[in-house]
């Protein structure tokens, strides 16, 4: 219902703000940490360009791609920040519904490698619907939590958050892909948790899908899967098969050392012994061409970014505000500990990306949506106390 | 209700931001987890990492250098390097997928077995990422279509390499040899070396025995490779690649095309299966010819013989792979018999003029030891005796002499132990006396034996090396030298590196009278009659004729016959000096000729050589007889 009563207000609040007040609260350090870690994403484009001896200002240049999915991702972060969110309240479950269209779009029409459906391929570019689906999943729960502000401390808030999310988390694991259905789960435990939902219940529940881990290990998880996350604990045992990757990128990140080999003199990188290191091992690339130095930006800007976006949640005085807002955190949270953790060899290989700096049109676009969402949140609450 | 936790009673507001700030906590611990572990990689072992990181990119690979060249002591070019297209797959650039469809691509292309091809890669001695040869001289047009077809040919790689090409093929064969891939084993011996595994190494001949000076050194350079070890650019130069040296031989390729066409028309002449003839000059132990047929055409291993082809070799009975000159030993029969008269005469267990009974045989116990006549030659001198190589003879003067002192002299004159020659494979022979016989069989020699060993026969085996280089010793005046084949190295310059040099193994001790005797005696041997029509040469020839039987008895019982000469010119016709320059045996297998098929074979080869107006070659004597046996 109350989606039916936000609707009357809208027209009248947005006219009745002058122009300058709401760009006086559009958090633009946060725009600025983005940027920043869009060019060091860039940056590790160009070396990458650099090492596949390509033209790098030709179209197949991953250069001259990055900055094409730089672009279309401006285009849709002005246009989010634009766009009057609270649209999205309405049109919360249709956008559920096409968001697991997508999911099984692109399990029908989807490439990938190895027999897994990824990648929708539009006009040549590839694009990975599952990232787009972390993001509407987001707005999805977040509007869903706002609607249960009354009912936090019930199960059945939790349970219904669950099983939104579910078939989602099917649909990706189905692909198959382990990390997105992952980042799924972990953006639905941090909604939970910052929404102010009942922490016993989540301490409980939290406790059963623990328990349920031999389960899934035995009956969900494919071969190359388990093997996959069980070789980071031992990469010695085959260097040159499972743990070959993980042994190349630690060489990697440790040759980098404090200043780092300097932008495309990495050997590891540029001579191919680093693998997939566009994507899932990219930050191997940051460690050892800008350095120990290098990461800690990384690291900084991150930080820095989500500080900012935990700030919008707290300010947000709409619930579904700082819900949108959680789920970001929660989303790069998670996502830069697990793949910055599984490049230096404490995390178990699960082909997240890491935001921004990773290679891929799809993660930065929906990245790019996500935060657009979140400033256009930011400068409508009215008159904000910060 | 349940009773709700104390966090669960504040307004949810209030609830959020505790939330927010434990989530934020909880981040920064993960970086700080992961910062944690970003310190100890890139700070704290950070040079491991490095280290490891330029193993990775770099790696020291040879520099091939170019092979040193062959040629005959008048200077002919006899081996030259030529440009050459090879077939090499690297393994690891060779998706598994796709590897029996490349396969079965390259085998149309090459005319080489799937089968074999499978087996080249699979018995490969490197790894994965060392280019593995498959065919080595393919055709330019085969070369350039692979090579365009690259895609479809992944890991196959056209390489460009000096190939071996051995100008007179087949004629220097067995003293050349060839150079081939190395195999797994003779890598793991000289790997130290820097050969590398798809390295060609010398594999027979002189190409095998001088091997590293022919080599020459291979360089070394710091290479940056990628992750699939595809080879990016040279960073230094460690060492650079030096030129192997040259050879000249000690063999006059004209000498060597004359034996040649003795060897193949005796062997023609008298349906023989496998001959040999050594030309010496005895004043140096120089080899100036040596033909052993049947032979092989060491291009074909030049340019990477087939499987087939080499299979075909080897199942030859008669080996062709064989130098049957040194590398076979066989009883020397009569010709050993020198070695038993300067024995006897230096011992004074025979006097220079003493007259020996011969008879029809010797009865020994039960046993008669025939002379090969069966009647005997009445009594005669050491040079009747050898002339007429009278085998009661020299039972007699074998038995006065003693089993250990014939071995004595046998080994003085080089029989028993390799005579060094510069090539590969060579054999022993065995000289028997009694520590042998104890050790070999547990037993005492047998007074019939000692016989036997008198006149060649029983154990004595001998190469036809080692016969010819007993009568080199005869003709000098006693001094028995090393046979060479090479005479010289050549630096790339043409300077002399190594300039030659007789190598004497030792001065046999023996009066110099005693071997004017057995020249004269040799001489006789000639001029009695025995050897036919060798004294009608215009030249003045000695020498001794030998048969032996050996090897596998045929349907009657009978165990081949196989015929020896080695003869020797005096210089200037005076057989009593010891001024003989050329030296010859010549050795004819399993050959029941009617005559001696080996005197026929050697004195049609010195009416080539001293190119006389006469051709004295007697072809009743070459076909196949009832040959009397013994002498």
């Amino acid at each position: 219902m109350g989606v039916l009563r936000a609707e009357p207000v809208r027209v009248r609040e947005w006219t009745a703000r002058s122009v300058g007040a709401a760009w006086r609260a559009f958090d633009w350090q946060m725009t600025i940490f983005a940027v920043l870690l869009v060019g060091i994403g860039l940056a590790m484009a160009f070396s990458n360009s650099v090492a596949a001896g390509t033209p790098i200002l030709g179209l197949k240049s991953t250069f001259v791609r990055g900055l094409i999915w730089v672009a279309v991702g401006s285009v849709v972060y002005i246009a989010a920040v634009a766009f009057d969110y609270r649209w999205l309240k309405t049109f919360a479950w249709p956008l559920y519904f096409v968001n697991l269209a997508l999911l099984v779009a692109s399990m029908l029409i989807g490439d990938g490698q190895g027999g897994s459906a990824r990648w929708v391929s539009i006009l040549g570019f590839q694009f990975q619907f599952s990232e787009l689906a972390k993001i509407l999943m987001i707005v999805v729960l977040a509007n869903y939590l706002a609607s249960r502000q009354h009912a936090l401390d019930s199960l059945s808030t939790i349970l219904g958050a669950g099983a939104l999310v579910l078939p989602a988390v099917a649909l990706v694991m189905l692909q198959p892909d382990l990390g997105t259905s992952l980042v799924l789960g972990a953006i639905l435990a941090g909604m939970l948790f910052m929404s102010g939902a009942s922490l016993r219940w989540l301490t409980i529940l939290s406790g059963l899908i623990l328990g349920a881990i031999p389960f899934i290990w035995a009956n969900v998880l494919h071969d190359y899967q388990k093997q996959r996350l069980l070789s980071f604990l031992n990469p010695s045992a085959d260097p040159q098969g499972a743990g070959y990757q993980l042994f190349q990128s630690q060489i990697a990140v440790g040759s980098g050392g404090l200043f780092g080999k300097g932008l495309t003199n990495g050997t590891q990188n540029q001579l191919d012994f680093l693998p997939v290191q566009t994507t899932d091992f990219v930050f191997a690339l940051v460690a050892e061409e800008l350095g120990f130095l290098g990461a800690v930006l990384v690291f900084s800007l991150f930080i820095a970014l989500i500080w900012r976006i935990l700030l919008a949640a707290w300010r947000s005085r709409d619930p579904f505000g700082s819900g949108v807002a959680a789920g970001l955190a929660s989303m790069l949270v998670f996502q830069l500990i697990v793949n910055v953790g599984m490049v230096i060899g404490v995390m178990p290989i699960t082909g997240i990306p890491l935001p921004f700096i990773t290679h891929g049109g799809a993660s930065l676009v929906s990245i790019a949506l996500g935060l657009g969402i979140l400033q256009s949140i930011n400068i409508r609450q009215a008159r904000a106390e910060w | 209700m349940v009773a709700p936790l104390v966090v669960d009673q504040r307004p949810v507001r209030e609830r959020q931001l505790v939330r927010f700030l434990l989530f934020g906590m909880v981040a920064l611990l993960g970086v700080s987890g992961l910062l944690t572990r970003l310190i100890y990689l890139q700070l704290m072992t950070s040079q491991t990492y490095q280290a490891q990181a330029e193993q990775n990119r770099t790696v020291k690979q040879a520099i091939p250098s170019s092979r040193g060249l062959i040629y005959d002591r008048t200077g002919r070019l006899l081996v030259a390097n030529e440009p050459s297209y090879s077939v090499k797959i690297r393994p690891v650039d060779l998706p598994f997928s796709q590897r029996d469809e490349v396969v079965a691509r390259l085998s149309a292309l090459l005319s080489i077995d799937p089968a074999d091809i499978n087996t080249m890669i699979d018995s490969n001695p490197g790894s994965r990422f060392d280019p593995v040869r498959i065919a080595t001289d393919v055709p330019v047009a085969t070369a350039n279509f692979i090579a365009e077809e690259h895609l479809a040919l992944p890991g196959v790689e056209i390489v460009v390499e000096p190939k071996r090409h051995y100008l007179f093929g087949a004629l220097l064969a067995q003293v050349l040899g060839y150079t081939g891939a190395i195999d797994a084993d003779t890598l793991k011996q000289v790997q130290g070396q820097g050969y590398l595994p798809d390295d060609l190494i010398g594999r027979a001949g002189v190409e095998s025995t001088y091997e590293s000076t022919l080599r020459g050194v291979y360089g070394l350079e710091t290479v940056e490779r990628d992750a699939t070890g595809r080879r990016l650019q040279v960073l230094s130069t460690d060492r650079a690649a030096q030129a192997g040296d040259s050879l000249q031989l000690t063999i006059d390729t004209k000498e060597q095309l004359l034996a040649q066409k003795a060897v193949v028309w005796a062997m023609q002449k008298a349906g023989l299966k496998r001959g040999v003839m050594i030309v010496m000059n005895p004043q140096t132990g120089e080899i100036l010819a040596m033909v052993s047929l049947p032979t092989y055409d060491d291009n074909k291993f030049a340019q990477g013989i087939s499987r087939k082809d080499f299979q075909a070799l080897v199942a030859n009975q008669d080996h062709p792979l064989l130098n049957h000159g040194i590398n076979e030993q066989f009883p020397p029969g009569s010709t050993y018999k020198v070695v038993t008269a300067v024995g006897a005469l230096t011992d004074r267990k025979l006097g220079p003029d003493e007259l020996v009974q011969t008879r029809a045989y010797l009865q020994l116990g039960p046993d008669k030891f025939w002379d090969w006549n069966r009647a005997g030659f009445g009594l005669l001198d050491i040079k009747g005796g050898f002339a007429r190589s009278s085998d009661t003879f020299f039972y007699q003067v074998a038995a006065r002499l003693g089993i250990d002192r014939l071995g004595y002299w046998a080994r003085q004159f080089g029989f028993g132990a390799p005579t060094g020659i510069d090539l590969p494979g060579e054999a022993a022979g065995i000289v028997p006396d009694e520590r042998w016989k104890q050790d070999t069989f547990g037993q005492a020699i047998f007074p019939g034996e000692t016989y036997q060993a008198g006149i060649g026969q029983g154990y004595d085996t001998a190469t036809a090396l080692q016969v010819l280089n007993a009568y080199a010793a005869l003709a000098n005046g006693g001094r028995l030298y090393r046979p060479q084949v090479v005479r010289e190295i050549l630096d790339p310059e043409g300077n002399v590196v190594r300039a030659f040099q007789p190598q004497l193994i030792r001065r046999i001790a023996a009066p110099a009278a005693n071997f004017e005797i057995m020249r004269l005696a040799a001489r006789e041997v000639v001029t009695s009659g025995h050897t036919y029509n060798l004294r009608d040469l215009p030249i003045v020839v000695a020498g001794k004729t030998g048969t032996a039987e050996f090897g596998v008895r045929d349907s009657q019982g009978r165990l081949p016959f196989h015929n020896w000469f080695v003869a020797f010119v005096p210089k200037h016709g005076d057989v009593s000096k010891p001024d003989s320059e050329l030296a010859v045996v010549g050795f004819n297998y399993d050959a029941n000729t009617v005559g001696n098929s080996a005197t026929e074979m050697v004195k049609y080869y010195l009416q080539l050589h001293f190119n006389l107006k006469v051709d004295l070659r007697l072809d009743f004597l070459m076909e196949r007889g009832n040959f009397y046996g013994g002498n």
